[in-house]
């Protein structure tokens, strides 16, 4: 299990690359997550929502209500041009400081 | 089933956002809710664990009402303020003055109620007029995410900029007896502002709120069964 520090680091990079894949509503963002990193990753509505406020005030996100095929209303989320401009430097980032850590703690797959 | 959305409008009454805003986001984490709910029960969970499992998402309501406040929050406030009262305001202003010298202008003449100088002037179908511009102003700040507050004071805008124009006859009153050395009677002043203020301010004023109040009241009604309808 990733501790809860390193999990808010990365938390922004989950999300922007979740997105990529297209778009969709916080639920299903916080269930994809989980499942893609084997539940290492978990977003409660406490964690997920004020992110996404906060990033979508950034304009890397953008959020639209839409009706799904059950006819819910649901607020959908999809990736900017600036939030795809800011997912590159950002998994660069954050490869070189896994990268950094797996030659300081000599940890394999760090 | 709980009703989710009375419950996350409940927990999070305390979000000071525009009021759609604010629909919104009770909206969004009630549908969030219920689909961890549903999510619960169809793995087979009794209906009051998967409540519980749902809630245990937020462990504490208020904390998550700071952190939406501060995410939201991030806006430029001076455009929100331009948007939500300056220019309504201003157009309410404008507009009930263009229709105060349109009357005039036609011949209309005010209505001297009380004796000699201590009468108030009733201008009728200018007061008439003044809800409309007062909800006129009220709607364009609601409109524009304006709250309660601030749709009201943009309703009331024009009496608000009279009362200041008539406060600043003080200052210059002052300024007029240094300079050219005449002396100023503020007694005199004082009493001729209080009694235009009755005719000019205070009665106009209760004319443009009765406006803003009606504007509040129906958008009020309005946005509920909007969220209902959201949650449905």
């Amino acid at each position: 299990m990733i501790g809860t520090g390193i999990k808010r680091g990365t938390a922004e990079l989950a999300v922007l690359s979740i997105l990529e894949g297209g778009p969709m509503h916080g639920y299903e963002m916080a269930r994809r997550i989980e499942q893609e990193t084997k539940g290492a990753l978990r977003f409660t509505l406490a964690a997920l929502y004020p992110m996404l406020y906060r990033m979508e005030q950034h304009g890397w996100i953008r959020g639209t209500w839409e009706t799904s095929s059950n006819g819910r209303r649901k607020r959908c989320y999809r990736l900017t041009p600036a939030g795809r401009k800011k997912l590159s430097p950002l998994r660069r980032e954050w490869a070189e400081l896994f990268r950094a850590l797996q030659r300081l703690t000599k940890v394999a797959n760090a | 089933m709980p009703n989710w959305q009375e419950l996350v409008r409940q927990l999070l009454s305390g979000l000071a956002l525009d009021i759609a805003e604010r629909d919104e986001i009770h909206a969004e984490l009630a549908a969030h809710l219920e689909e961890s709910y549903e999510a619960f029960c169809a793995e087979g969970l009794p209906q009051r664990e998967a409540v519980e499992r749902t809630l245990v998402q937020v462990a504490d309501w208020q904390d998550l009402q700071r952190k939406i406040l501060i995410a939201r929050r991030r806006k430029q406030p001076m455009q929100k303020r331009v948007h939500q009262l300056w220019i309504p305001g201003v157009l309410t202003m404008m507009l009930s003055t263009i229709f105060l010298m349109a009357l005039q202008k036609l011949g209309v003449q005010p209505r001297l109620v009380g004796n000699g100088s201590n009468g108030i002037l009733f201008y009728a179908p200018w007061l008439a007029s003044l809800p409309f511009f007062g909800a006129l102003g009220a709607y364009l700040s609601v409109r524009s995410g304006g709250l309660l507050g601030t749709g009201l004071l943009a309703s009331v805008f024009p009496a608000f900029a009279l009362t200041a124009v008539f406060l600043l006859m003080f200052p210059i009153g002052t300024a007029i007896e240094r300079v050219i050395g005449i002396p100023v009677d503020f007694g005199t002043v004082a009493t001729a502002l209080l009694l235009d203020g009755f005719d000019w301010i205070l009665i106009p004023g209760v004319a443009l709120l009765a406006g803003g109040f009606l504007v509040q009241f129906l958008f009020n009604r309005w946005s509920w069964s909007k969220t209902g309808r959201l949650a449905a």
